[in-house]
Order: structure tokens, then C-alpha cells, then sequence
């Protein structure tokens, strides 16, 4: 549940992210739900002129599989938290596994 | 346009209503004579002779022979352009329309109230009508029904032998004369039938004859072809068993050829027997007149008296033999007139298309009527509070189904979806709900609930609302405890096998296959290797070392977040919770310390840095300091202070940012290690020193010019710092009056040595060049060493700066206005502490 989490502290944020087949998207993050679907919103393909069909597009919902990377804003990043956040899911995994 | 055979006169146009007409008013062409017949009877004339007056519905006055504009409309030939030939569609044309006929029926009955009533008095089976499957038997129609029966006779003997049974004794009288006609027009062809219809049985008498020709009689009939018995019964049954003849849909229950068919009857079997046209065979008497269901089990040997269903559906490997009719009666218990009626049904469908039509409407209507009846039938029958007893119910069980009911507590809370709850709550962002989604469906439907029930006006009913409502929540608050009480079955472990099957939920979507992980052989043995290793400072055991640390910090910051509140000293128990409390703190904050390894003993003249040394070097034990120094007393500050100082000029940011010759700067690894340990450390550190006593700062000193190379120390930004804070420090106790002569005399002594040992190397400690940037840490030394000096050291440190304060000055000429000030404003930090401004060099 990290991502999820994480992800959820990132809504309204402006993200860009490259699914598995090269596209790269940028737009506001709407919403994202517990297997990283995302809800973008506002959104802009780079490399447009690779994908006109994609320039009419204004919003989208992004399976949470075809993902490849997300590029988030670093200022939104608590990076301690973050690490620490990490910490206690590995404990939580690590206690599961036990 | 009486083109096929009904009669679409219009009331208006219609003769005048005579008394009985109701009941036979149908469009059937004979009604209209037997009508005139009756009529002649009536009115008191002997003479048979059909009076054409009489019957004559004056149709044809309105035809206007040359108004052949809707020809095209009804023969079709608008459409065809080809020229009618002898193979000339009549039926298929006739079919083509057989839509509007339905229409127009229907039309018809709507216009006359009463013809609708009679007929479907007439042509639905009384008892059937009263049933609650009557919907059930739906004539089919398709069309084809006068191409399959060439020997097609409208048989209104039916009808009146329905009349005949029926309660309403009223048109009793009327029959007579047609009755007279029926006879005459069916005696050539099916004598059975007519006398079928003609002694109509109940069912009571059929079995009374049954009785008196005795048990033998029947079974007698057993070896006999059935065509003998059952003529007319097989024929129907032939065409149920031909797909390609829907007209048996129309007799039989679909239910019951599909049944048929579902247990695998042949179809092809059924249909050996020879189609059978009514023939006038002579029959015994009872034999049209038995149900079908007593001649089915007449015929049926013996074991049919072992079980009713047997009864009713004869094993499947008789049947074909015996090619009997599937019995009609099946689906329904009580029907034994049916057969009967069923007969004569048939023939009214041949008869009378336009009737099934509307017989279909009416069928559907019933049976709409019926579904409403039967849905209806639970109205009323639970009171709102007995609803809401079920939806206590049905909630509690919700609730104990949703396996991640402890997720509903805070500490799950924070387990799951820690970095966004903390996150929301530094960044003050509580943009979403944080409930989990089983207690936010609880609260919004209870809400709904009570909105629901507030609605009502009543007093009492606004009570037992809102007692709803509570016992709702405490159902469910109870729901939830006993759920958390449940031990939790989120995985299933096959004995023997590898791993475990998790089950999915809303939370963990994907199941994982988690491997068990043998707790006493394996795992136990790797997990003790590190702490045999014979080094505590390579990096995978600091690393290690370091994990454990921040494992143990997030252990006791939530062991920050459960303080129990001040202990009341009347409550026992509160002191008691207070004091576990606090002895566990204490063995947490013990494992830090020893997770930290401090105390380590210091090997002098080691290549290996000391455990904590290595600690610090790492951007994480960097960061882990301030959240250590809070939960740590001040004797364990000291101690750290004392680490660092004593291992001051081996600290990575102290011993990698020596100046290199050539370079102006460290490089960006080490500078922002500087960066971080000036950030994360180096508050914590003067936060303690800030409130040290003065005879530590006195020994840290000491430890600084006994212990490491000052030299070293002095060029680079993090020692100098630590230089600074000691020398600032001490001057604040001085300034403030705190220092006892005898530590004041010690500290000046400490003092000298530092300064002479620095006095040599004053212009070196600077960053190489002018232009490398900041270099106020060197000022801000600078000037604390100014404070503390005496005159004559003051003097000696003017001299051994003068040229770098000079260098500034000038450069500071070439900079933009902002950052000259901020240049000459550092030199005036040093400047002011001995004294001088830089305006006086101007």
C-alpha cells in the first residue's frame, strides 16, 4: 500500500508518465486507487507529433499496469518520510512473511 | 371490406343489438347464420329458409366499385409488379397482413365491450381461467394454422359446450338452435366429436364409468393400436413432436414439448405415427370423453400406481412405444377437464385466428394481472421497524465478512497508509476522507438511514428513528470489536506445502505467494553471521547497524504517540500503565544506544573508523541525528558530542574536504555531504553545546588540540564550525558571568595553545581562492577567535589575516551591490569582534 499511498499525497500534482509503449504523458493527477490506475486530467502528450491521435485527448484514466515510470515533482516528495515510510512496510511485509 | 371473413362493421353500422347477440357475436361467417337462424326462431318463423334480409349485414351498399384506390393496399400488388399467376401466394399474402388482422381484432373487441367478455369466455377453458398458469398455455400463433388442417370446420359446438358447463345458466336457451346446425354441419365429418361435446363428463362421472366397466375393461384395451382409442388425441401430439408445425405449441403447454424434448424423446419416434385425420371410427362411448391423463394411465401396466409423478410422466422407455401424448396435466395439478377443453380449444384456434389474437392480448394481461397479484401478495407484511431489524442484520454480517475490519483503527491506519497520513497531516492537506471505505459506507448508510426515517412526521416514529438509528451504530460498533477479537484468517497454509495462499482483499490486491520462512534453522543462522563479523565498521554491518537504529527511532516515536497522560498519583492503574510506559522507553532508548555503538572502544592509530565515525558518514546516520538526539538524555549528548570531537579530523566531512592543490573546491559528493552534516548535525550539536556546561567545553577543547590535528581541522568548513561553536559558546558563559575564575584561567590556557597553534596557518584556512565562494564560516571563526583573544593576540591575528580582508575588500569593488555588501559584511563579522570596521580601511 506505499504507492498507494504515496501516490495519494501526489493528487492534484503535475506528474508526467511513460507507459510501457513510450508514450509520455503529462498532466494533473486526479486520483489513483489501490492497483495505481491514475486519473489524469489537463493532459499533454509529449511527442505529439509520434501520436496525433492522441492530441484531442484532454483526460484520461491509465491502467495501473501499462505504467512504466512516473515522473513526480520533487518538492512534493517528503523524502524522510518517504524513507521512513519504506521502512514500515518492509516490517509490515517482513511480519506478514513470518 | 369483409375480405377475410370477420366481420369489421362498425357499431355504428351494425343492425340493430338484438338481446342474445353477445355471446355468439363473433366474426365467424356461420355466427351469421345461425344467428339468422336463431333470429327466425325468435321471432317465431318455422320456415328454415335463411331470409337473405336477414342476414344481409348491408356491406356490400357501402362497397363503391370504383374506388379501387387501396387495392394495391390490401392485395399487395402495388409491391409485386408481376403478373398473378395460377401459383398465386394466397396464404402468403395473407400472412404478409396477418399483423393488421391481429390489429383489427383487437380494435374490434375494444370497440365492443361485450364480444371480448364472451369470447374469451368462450374460448378460454373456464377452469384454466381461474388458474394461476393459465398464462401459462399461450397459443401460438403463427398463421399456418388453416394450411394444416384441410377438414377445417369451425366448431362453435365448443363454445356452447363450454356454456354448457359454465355457471351462468343465462344463455342456456340459445345454444338450442345452433346446437341444431353444429350437428348437421359436423355429423358427416366427426361424429365422435360432436358427441364428445355433446355429453360433456365430469370428471366424477368419467371415473364412475371407469368404475362400472370395472378394472378388466380397460387394461383390456392395453394390446389395441392406440389410433383406436385416441384418434384425435395423437394428432395433436404428432404435430407437438414437428418443429417445423408450430400449430402444437398452440395445444400443448410449451412447457411440456420442451420437457419432452429435454428428456430426449425422438422427436423422429413420436412421428412414426401416420397422421391422422378424424376419422369416424367407432368409438365406445366413454372413450372421447375420458382425459387424457385416465386413458394415459389406463394404458400404462401396473407400476403406475407406485408414485404420482410416475403417474404423470410415464418412464421415458415406455413412451415411445406406447407413442403416448405427453400429459397435458403435468404442470398443473387439478386440470382433469382440461383434455377436454384443450380438444375443442384446438379446433377454436383453427376456427377462429383472430380470436387467438386477441386471446393472446388477453392472456397476457392475466398474466401480468396474476404477476401483480403474486407480488403484491408481501405487501404490508413488514413494518419499517421490521425492515430495519433486517438491515441491522444484513449490515452486522457485512461487517463481519469484510475481512480488514482493523483496519478501521488508527494504528492499522498508519501501518497501511502511513506515508499519507502523515504526509496530510504535515502538509495540513486533508483532502480525502482518511475513514477506510467499510467505516465511511457505515457512516453515509446510517446517515441515509436516519434521513430516511426523520422524514416522517410523527413524533413517535422521529423516536424509534433515532433508537434505530443508536442501535444501529452500537450493532455495528459491536460488529466491529467482535470482528477485530476474531483472529484474522488472511492466508491459508497447506501442510507441506512451500507457501502460502493470501486471500485478496480491497487492501492487498495482489495475492502474494509468501514463502514460510523456517524460523529456527536457516534464518536464525544468517541472521547472527553480522554480529560474529569480526568488523563493526564495514559497510554492510553500518548499513545494517543503521536500519536497526532508524527501526528502533520509529519504535520509540510510536511509543511517543501512546504516552498514556500524566499519571494521576490517586489511580493506581494510571501509574502503573505510566510506569510500563517509561520502562519501555528506557530499553528502547538502550537498544538505540547500543544500535548505535558510541561506546565502542576507540582503537587508537587504526586505519578502520570508529562504528560511529562510519555511522555519521553516511547520509542517513547523518540525517538520524537530530531524531536521536531527542529521544537520547544529555549525559548520551555529551557522549556523542565527545565522539565526534575526539574523531574530528577522521569525520568523511572533515577528511574528505581537505583542499586539494589544483582544485578551488571539494567535489559535489563531499559538498553536499558538508551541506548535510552542517544542516542535520551540526544544530543538534549546538543545541547541546548551547546549554553545556562550561568545564565540557573546557575538555572538548581540550580533547580537540590534544587529540587531532588542528591543522587539518582549521581548513575545513565542518571543523571550524565545530571550532567556532566551542570558542562562541565559551564566550557567552564569560559574557554572562557563569565561569568560575579557576575554568576561566583553564579555557584561556586551552585557548592559547589553539591560537598558537593556529597562528601560523591563519591565512591557509581559508577556501584557496577569492572568488570559490562562500567563506563566512572562516569569518565567523575568525571573529569568535577575535572575541576571545586578548589585545596582543587580536593584533597578531589582524596581521595573519590582513591580506585576505584587503583581497575582499578590493574584490568586493568588482561585485554587484548585493553581493559586495555581503562580502564586506562577513569581514565586518571579524572586523567588529576585534574592534575595527571595514569603513575604516575604506
Amino acid at each position: 500500500m506505499l504507492f498507494f499511498s504515496f501516490f495519494k499525497t501526489l493528487t492534484n500534482q503535475t506528474v508526467t508518465i511513460e507507459l510501457k509503449n513510450d508514450i509520455r504523458i503529462r498532466g494533473t493527477l486526479k486520483s489513483v486507487d489501490q492497483y495505481l490506475n491514475i486519473k489524469l486530467d489537463d493532459v499533454d502528450v509529449l511527442d505529439l507529433d509520434k501520436y496525433p491521435h492522441l492530441s484531442s485527448v484532454k483526460n484520461m484514466f491509465i491502467r495501473g499496469s501499462v505504467v512504466r515510470y512516473v515522473m513526480l515533482p520533487r518538492s512534493e516528495v517528503d523524502i524522510g518520510l518517504l524513507e521512513d515510510a519504506t521502512r514500515r512496510e518492509a516490517a509490515n511485509q517482513a511480519g506478514k512473511a513470518r | 371490406m369483409s375480405f377475410f371473413g370477420f366481420n369489421t362493421t362498425l357499431p355504428r353500422d351494425r343492425a340493430p343489438p338484438i338481446e342474445s347477440r353477445g355471446i355468439f357475436d363473433t366474426p365467424d361467417p356461420f355466427a351469421e347464420v345461425a344467428r339468422a337462424r336463431a333470429e327466425g326462431f325468435q321471432g317465431g318463423d318455422d320456415d328454415d329458409v335463411i331470409d337473405f334480409e336477414d342476414t344481409y349485414d348491408g356491406l356490400g351498399d357501402q362497397l363503391d366499385d370504383d374506388q379501387d384506390a387501396f387495392n394495391d393496399d390490401t392485395f399487395g400488388g402495388g409491391v409485386d409488379p408481376s403478373p398473378v399467376g395460377k401459383d398465386f401466394d394466397f396464404f402468403g399474402r395473407t400472412a404478409q397482413v396477418a399483423d393488421v388482422i391481429g390489429e383489427e381484432q383487437i380494435r374490434y373487441s375494444l370497440q365492443q365491450p361485450g364480444a371480448p367478455a364472451a369470447s374469451a369466455t368462450a374460448t378460454q377453458p373456464a377452469a384454466d381461467a381461474a388458474l394461476p398458469g393459465a398464462a401459462a398455455q399461450k397459443p401460438k400463433r403463427t398463421g399456418y394454422e388453416k394450411y394444416q388442417d384441410p377438414g377445417y370446420i369451425p366448431d362453435l359446438q365448443a363454445k356452447s359446450s363450454v356454456w354448457g358447463m359454465s355457471k351462468k345458466p343465462e344463455p342456456q336457451p340459445q345454444p338450442q338452435p345452433h346446437l341444431q346446425l353444429q350437428q348437421q354441419l359436423q355429423q358427416q365429418l366427426t361424429p365422435q366429436m360432436v358427441s364428445q361435446a355433446k355429453k360433456m363428463l365430469s370428471l366424477e362421472e368419467v371415473e364412475a364409468q371407469l368404475r362400472r366397466q370395472g378394472p378388466g375393461s380397460i387394461p383390456t384395451q392395453l394390446p389395441l393400436p392406440l389410433p383406436h382409442s385416441m384418434p384425435e388425441l395423437a394428432q395433436p401430439l404428432q404435430r407437438a413432436q414437428m418443429p417445423p408445425l408450430p400449430e402444437g405449441f398452440a395445444q400443448l403447454p410449451p412447457e411440456i414439448i420442451q420437457a419432452q424434448l429435454a428428456k430426449g424423446v425422438p422427436p423422429a419416434q413420436l412421428l412414426h405415427q401416420p397422421p391422422m385425420v378424424p376419422e369416424p371410427y367407432p368409438l365406445p362411448a366413454h372413450a372421447p370423453n375420458l382425459p387424457m391423463h385416465l386413458l394415459q394411465n389406463a394404458n400404462l401396466p401396473p407400476q403406475h400406481m407406485m408414485s404420482p409423478q410416475r403417474q404423470a410422466m410415464p418412464p421415458a422407455a415406455q413412451r415411445p412405444q406406447q407413442q403416448q401424448p405427453p400429459p397435458p396435466q403435468a404442470p398443473r395439478g387439478s386440470a382433469t377437464q382440461l383434455p377436454v377443453i384443450t380438444n375443442s380449444q384446438q379446433l377454436m384456434h383453427l376456427t377462429e385466428e383472430q380470436r387467438v389474437a386477441y386471446l393472446m392480448e388477453d392472456a397476457k394481461r392475466a398474466k401480468r394481472n396474476h404477476k401483480i397479484f403474486l407480488l403484491s401478495k408481501g405487501n404490508g407484511l413488514m413494518t419499517p421497524q421490521d425492515k430495519n431489524f433486517i438491515t441491522r442484520i444484513q449490515l452486522q454480517q457485512l461487517v463481519a465478512a469484510a475481512g480488514n475490519v482493523a483496519d478501521s483503527d488508527s494504528e492499522a491506519v498508519l501501518a497501511e497508509d502511513f506515508y499519507y497520513q502523515v504526509y496530510s497531516q504535515i502538509r495540513g492537506a486533508p483532502r480525502q476522507h482518511p475513514h477506510q471505505p467499510l467505516g465511511h459506507f457505515a457512516q453515509t448508510y446510517l446517515l441515509q438511514t436516519g434521513n430516511r426515517l426523520g422524514g416522517h412526521g410523527s413524533r413517535r416514529q422521529f423516536q424509534s428513528a433515532d433508537n434505530h438509528m443508536q442501535r444501529m451504530q452500537q450493532q455495528v460498533q459491536r460488529a466491529v470489536e467482535a470482528a477485530k477479537q476474531k483472529p484474522k484468517n488472511k492466508q491459508l497454509i497447506i501442510e507441506g506445502s512451500l507457501g502460502k495462499i493470501s486471500f485478496s482483499n480491497a487492501k492487498t490486491p495482489k495475492p502474494m505467494l509468501n514463502i514460510k520462512r523456517p524460523e529456527s534453522s536457516e534464518g536464525a543462522k544468517t541472521m547472527k553471521k553480522p554480529h560474529t563479523d569480526l568488523s563493526v565498521s564495514d559497510r554492510k554491518s553500518v548499513l545494517t547497524n543503521l536500519e536497526s537504529v532508524y527501526n528502533t527511532l520509529m519504535e520509540m516515536e510510536d511509543m511517543e504517540r501512546t504516552m498514556p497522560p500524566p499519571p494521576d498519583e490517586n489511580d493506581p492503574e494510571a501509574i502503573q500503565k505510566h510506569m510500563e510506559w517509561r520502562q519501555k522507553i528506557r530499553s528502547l532508548n538502550q537498544k538505540l544506544w547500543r544500535e548505535l555503538k558510541v561506546m565502542e572502544p576507540i582503537v587508537p592509530n587504526t586505519n578502520t573508523p570508529h562504528p560511529f565515525i562510519a555511522f555519521l558518514s553516511y547520509p542517513k546516520g547523518k540525517k538520524a541525528i537530530p531524531r536521536i538526539f531527542r529521544h537520547i538524555d544529555q549525559e548520551q549528548r555529551v557522549t556523542i558530542l565527545t565522539m565526534i570531537v575526539v574523531h574530528l579530523d577522521s569525520l568523511d566531512v572533515v577528511r574528505r574536504a581537505q583542499p586539494v592543490p589544483g582544485e578551488t573546491q571539494p567535489s559535489l559528493a563531499v559538498r553536499e555531504a558538508i551541506d548535510l552534516f552542517s544542516q542535520a548535525v551540526m544544530p543538534s550539536l549546538l543545541g547541546y553545546v548551547n546549554e553545556a556546561p562550561f568545564n565540557i567545553i573546557i575538555g572538548l577543547l581540550g580533547l580537540v588540540i590534544a587529540q587531532t590535528q588542528v591543522h587539518m581541522i582549521s581548513k575545513t568548513r565542518i571543523g571550524l564550525g565545530i571550532l567556532t561553536m566551542l570558542l562562541s559558546r565559551a564566550e557567552i558563559v564569560k559574557e554572562a558571568g557563569q565561569a568560575t575564575e579557576r575554568d576561566w584561567q583553564q579555557w584561556v590556557e586551552k585557548f592559547n595553545v589553539l591560537f598558537d597553534t593556529l597562528e601560523p596557518t591563519f591565512a591557509d584556512i581559508f577556501p584557496s581562492s577569492i572568488n570559490a565562494g562562500d567563506d563566512m564560516y572562516v569569518w565567523q571563526f575568525l571573529a569568535a577567535v577575535g572575541i576571545g583573544a586578548s589585545p596582543e593576540q587580536q593584533q597578531r591575528l589582524v596581521i595573519a589575516v590582513k591580506d585576505r580582508v584587503m583581497e575582499t575588500v578590493t574584490y568586493s569593488k568588482t561585485l554587484p551591490a548585493d553581493m559586495a555588501s555581503q562580502r564586506l559584511g562577513n569581514v565586518n563579522l571579524f572586523m567588529r569582534a576585534i574592534g575595527l570596521d571595514v569603513e575604516l580601511l575604506g
